[in-house]
């Protein structure tokens, strides 16, 4: 698909649709819509381009979008805040961009039965500032937290830095509207009711359409889960002499059966290093404090309190030494927000240099982590020593689990790319540098990704290996559900499912 | 009072902190200057540093109260053991 491929009808017919000020087909509203945060090959940009964006405001709309798009067999790429980690939002192969900036709207709120509606434009931090009045939260927390929209989280089966307490995007959807390839609008949930959280009638469609990354249709409403908005925050980080003991630490603290528990995470040698040399939280930090654990917990006073005992206990008898209150209330504020964080790295001789942000996000067994970290570090390494353009940011292991925290992890190895260098050489390097990360994931039984989505080049051509028999149902129901592959194509390797 | 002084507007001297970084107002680290070779450092009067170090401020503990109502305090825990 080009621009010229998009006949001046299509257009038409777009703008009668959706109004003349929302068809856009200039060139900065197109490469604006290109990329995400993630490292991206900006030697080939224009090999990322839309022929056209859409800003629908209502449902129907979008149905008449997808309509239109599935009877002419043009690929239609949905975009929400376009804050994803992986290549989701980016389209591959022309056609119709349709963002969902505007549908933005809090459709219901139900303080009886504890939902609100939503469009999939909403982005989570307003949604809060709305619904504090009413003293509930919608407790979906990623790290992009003021930016990300809800639509996105559900395409890419999103993770929250408090899932261990509240779960993760796919535990808080209850139900959702979703837009399908053929333009249909359907209700998926737990079950038919539209507010109904377990139902054991038919198949459990919401989560198919729940991490597709666009490929299967577009969220266009939404019922989320309420919780009471908590009554305590308590954040706790504790510093460590070397990596041994602070994962047994990060293992203890995991197990604690706190249901206040929003999270633990472990930052090892190379990720406090990098802290040390670039924020202010952990420069003045003394040379030995070499690992770092930090662990938040949420909800009443009546059960934080006691937990925040329990966890300061556990920390120091695990061999932690509290950071204070300044380093512990301070950092943990930030995490809601690192999308803020400048992006600088460094080159091998220690100068200062921009540098984009790739997070690998596997999912990695506790038992396993040492060994995925060591091997990490060493490819990380090679590729630093050979090109000169990447930098080591280190690595962290999260609690993945919804309400079970102690088994997997979310585990990111930060590695910064100086962008400007890239050509297609660097960038193959690159692609290669992912592949070997992930074939350490699936060679200690882990997950490609734990959250952002198995999209980009070094991610997308192991799926059929993860997924091994699944894969091949994933085909069959891309077929069924998308015939003609205008469905976000290109994604998820799901083009194969069209080879026959 | 319209105006300001630009003496008061130049940060002092920076000192070094550890290996890599330095200071030049009390708790705002920079990164050393001989390190920024590629990338030259933006020349800041004090006043829009210290703005943004409030803003900084400001954010977390909006960003605490946009939470939760109360933020649990390690420190007292250990002074109550």
């Amino acid at each position: 698909m080009s621009v010229a491929a998009l006949s001046d009808s299509v257009v038409d017919e777009l703008r009668a649709i959706l109004g003349s000020d929302y068809v856009l087909t200039n060139k900065s509203s197109l490469f604006n819509r290109a990329r995400v945060p993630a490292p991206f090959p900006v030697h080939r940009w224009d090999e990322h381009i839309a022929d056209i964006a859409v800003l629908p405001e209502t449902a129907e709309q979008v149905s008449e979008v997808v309509k239109l798009a599935n009877a002419y067999k043009i690929p239609v790429v949905p975009r929400a805040g376009g804050t994803g980690l992986s290549d989701g939002a980016v389209p591959v192969t022309g056609g119709i961009l349709v963002d969902v900036k505007r549908m933005n709207k809090i459709l219901d709120i139900d303080l009886d039965d504890r939902t609100v509606t939503v469009q999939p434009g909403i982005n989570m931090l307003k949604l809060n500032e709305e619904l504090r009045r009413y003293g509930v939260i919608y407790p979906d927390d990623p790290a992009s937290y003021p930016c990300s929209l809800v639509g996105g989280r559900i395409g890419t089966g999103g993770w929250s830095l408090i899932g261990a307490r509240y779960g993760h995007t796919r535990d808080l959807v209850i139900s959702m509207q979703v837009c399908l390839p053929t333009g249909e609008l359907i209700e998926v949930g737990d079950g038919g009711g539209r507010k109904i959280r377990k139902s054991s009638t038919g198949f459990q469609l919401k989560q198919l359409f729940m991490g597709h990354q666009g490929s299967l249709g577009i969220t266009t409403e939404a019922t989320l889960e309420l919780v009471p908005r908590p009554e305590a925050e308590f954040a706790a980080f504790f510093g460590y002499p070397d990596y041994e003991t602070a994962y047994r630490s990060t293992g203890a603290l995991s197990k604690s059966g706190l249901a206040s528990l929003a999270g633990v995470v472990l930052f090892d040698e190379w990720k406090v290093n990098y802290l040390r040399r670039d924020d202010e939280a952990y420069i003045p930090q003394p040379r030995e404090l070499r690992c770092v654990v930090a662990v938040a917990a949420y909800g009443t006073l009546a059960e934080t309190k006691p937990a925040s005992q329990v966890i300061m206990s556990i920390g120091k008898d695990t061999g932690g030494n509290y950071l204070g209150d300044e380093v512990s209330q301070g950092d943990w504020a930030s995490r809601h927000d690192r999308y803020a964080t400048p992006l600088h790295g460094r080159t091998p001789e220690g100068q200062v240099v921009p540098m984009s942000w790739h997070c690998e996000d596997a999912a990695i067994t506790y038992s396993a982590l040492p060994m995925v970290r060591e091997e990490w570090h060493a490819i990380a390494k090679r590729y630093i020593d050979d090109y000169g353009v990447f930098d080591d940011w280190g690595m962290f292991a999260y609690t993945n689990g919804a309400h079970k925290p102690w088994g997997d992890y979310l585990v990111e190895i930060d590695i910064g790319i100086w962008e400007q260098r890239l050509d297609d050489a660097m960038w193959d390097a690159w692609v290669q540098c992912k592949r070997e990360i992930t074939e350490v994931s699936l060679k200690y039984g882990g997950s490609i990704t734990a959250c952002h989505g198995s999209t980009r080049e070094g991610d997308a051509e192991f799926v059929p290996r993860e997924m091994g028999g699944g894969f091949d149902v994933m085909k069959k129901i891309k077929r069924v559900l998308d015939p003609n592959n205008i469905m976000n194509p290109g994604k998820n390797q799901l083009d194969e499912a069209y080879e026959d | 009072m319209f105006g300001f002084r630009l003496q008061a507007e130049r940060p002092p001297d920076p000192r070094p902190v550890s290996n890599g970084v330095v200071m030049r107002l009390d708790d705002v680290y920079e990164i050393d200057p001989d390190r920024m070779q590629i990338i030259a450092q933006q020349n800041m009067p004090v006043s829009d540093t210290l703005r943004i170090v409030d803003s900084r401020w400001e954010h977390l503990a909006w960003m605490h109260d946009h939470w939760a109502d109360h933020v649990l305090s390690g420190e007292e825990e250990e002074q109550g053991e």
